[in-house]
């Protein structure tokens, strides 16, 4: 497809977009670079040169006979996986390296899945059913799960009220493990009968960031240092303001008792 | 009995991780097999050896490997399918026992627990690893 400089600047606008979209779905940094250097030589450029890190996207393009284009982007993302929009992106990509589309249609095809929100009723099945889970498999009594279940609802809740404020994510683990330590010591209190450790254990594999630590460290593996570092630091200290909120909830817990 | 349970909730837990990240619908059986079948490998490596570093590792490098065939397989990231997989192996419970035992003034326990909890974590990211570096030393072979 022949592009003006115009049609060029426009694309790499699409690009960018492209790439925040999966950076914001959770795609792994090396997958993101490859798929916009596989896009830019789909268009016809003759050298693309991308540099993804968790929080910035950079990237220059060249066509034959015009001067190169460079646009870069500053992310926000928690790294939160959402594998549904990932497969609509990487069809997107798919198609669209096999067949250019117009850069006017594919921002299109890239709003449709920007606008596709994450439903509500997916998030709240999945933590409520996960939390129950993990904490029967951690030792709790069926009606243990029952209750990390309701405290799920919950997380989800306050979680989603205090994104409203962009407040940082240290910060939100910090109170939503605090709240959490807290509800869960009441109400175990008032009801001897539950497992105050099984309850909270599988509240807790909600807030974890055991999966942000794996896909930090695999990041460094594959080579991505500064990004997998990035997240390493982030990862640590999220778990680090989880375990203090919770670490708080115990010992006001412990000095009622 | 024990063991069946934890398989079951290992079931039901990747399933809700799985649901939670928008995994296809179509995949969502399949993502929570492999956290069954995780912890599976897991309890099997743990009754052999008794030693819970290996058994992790082992357990994360089982969860990869069928993860990837099944990717190929199905034409889809592999991570969709190693998510669900690895969640039964996240160390929850000993990090909130390292907690518990530190508030509480026996810095011993929790010291231990804490260890634990670290050992987890970097035996499911080496198990990660070493079937993704195997996987690329073939490749390039």
């Amino acid at each position: 497809m022949e592009l003006n400089k115009t049609g060029q600047s426009l694309l790499l606008n699409c690009l960018m977009e492209m790439g925040d979209l999966m950076l914001d779905a959770g795609a792994e940094i090396n997958r993101v670079e490859e798929t916009l250097t596989r896009m830019g030589a789909a268009y016809g450029a003759f050298r693309t040169d991308v540099f993804v890190i968790t929080s910035v996207i950079c990237m220059t393009m060249e066509f034959p006979g015009c001067e190169p284009v460079t646009e870069m982007r500053r992310i926000h993302s928690d790294g939160q996986q959402d594998y549904y929009r990932l497969d609509k992106l990487n069809g997107i990509s798919r198609s669209c390296c096999a067949t250019p589309v117009s850069p006017a249609e594919l921002k299109e095809q890239l709003n449709s899945v920007a606008s596709g929100h994450k439903p509500l009723w997916r998030r709240l099945s999945g933590s409520v059913l996960a939390a129950a889970a993990f904490a029967v498999f951690f030792g709790g009594t069926p009606l243990d799960g029952l209750i990390a279940g309701l405290f799920a609802l919950g997380i989800c809740v306050l979680k989603d009220r205090l994104g409203e404020t962009q407040i940082n994510t240290i910060a939100m683990d910090l109170i939503v493990a605090l709240l959490v330590g807290l509800g869960v010591g009441g109400v175990t209190h008032l009801f001897p009968v539950l497992h105050m450790d099984a309850i909270l254990i599988g509240d807790i594999m909600l807030l974890i960031p055991g999966l942000a630590l794996t896909n930090a460290i695999r990041n460094i593996l594959v080579g991505d240092t500064i990004s997998g570092v990035v997240r390493l630091t982030e990862t640590l200290l999220w778990a680090a303001a989880l375990a203090g909120g919770i670490m708080v909830a115990l010992t006001v817990l412990n000095y009622l008792h | 009995m024990t063991v069946f349970v934890q398989l079951l909730t290992a079931f039901l837990g990747a399933l809700g991780f799985a649901v939670l990240f928008g995994v296809l619908r179509r995949c969502l059986w399949v993502a929570a097999v492999g956290g069954m079948l995780t912890w599976g490998v897991y309890l099997a490596v743990d009754a052999w050896l008794h030693v819970e570093f290996l058994s992790c590792l082992a357990a994360a490098a089982f969860a990869v490997t069928i993860s990837e065939l099944l990717a190929r397989k199905l034409k889809l990231p592999a991570t969709m399918f190693i998510t669900p997989a690895i969640i039964p192996l996240v160390p929850g419970g000993t990090l909130y026992y390292a907690m518990s035992f530190a508030v509480h003034g026996d810095l011993e326990q929790a010291r231990s627990y804490g260890l634990r909890t670290l050992l987890a974590a970097l035996a499911i990211a080496g198990g990660i690893s070493l079937v993704t570096v195997l996987r690329e030393l073939r490749a390039r072979r």
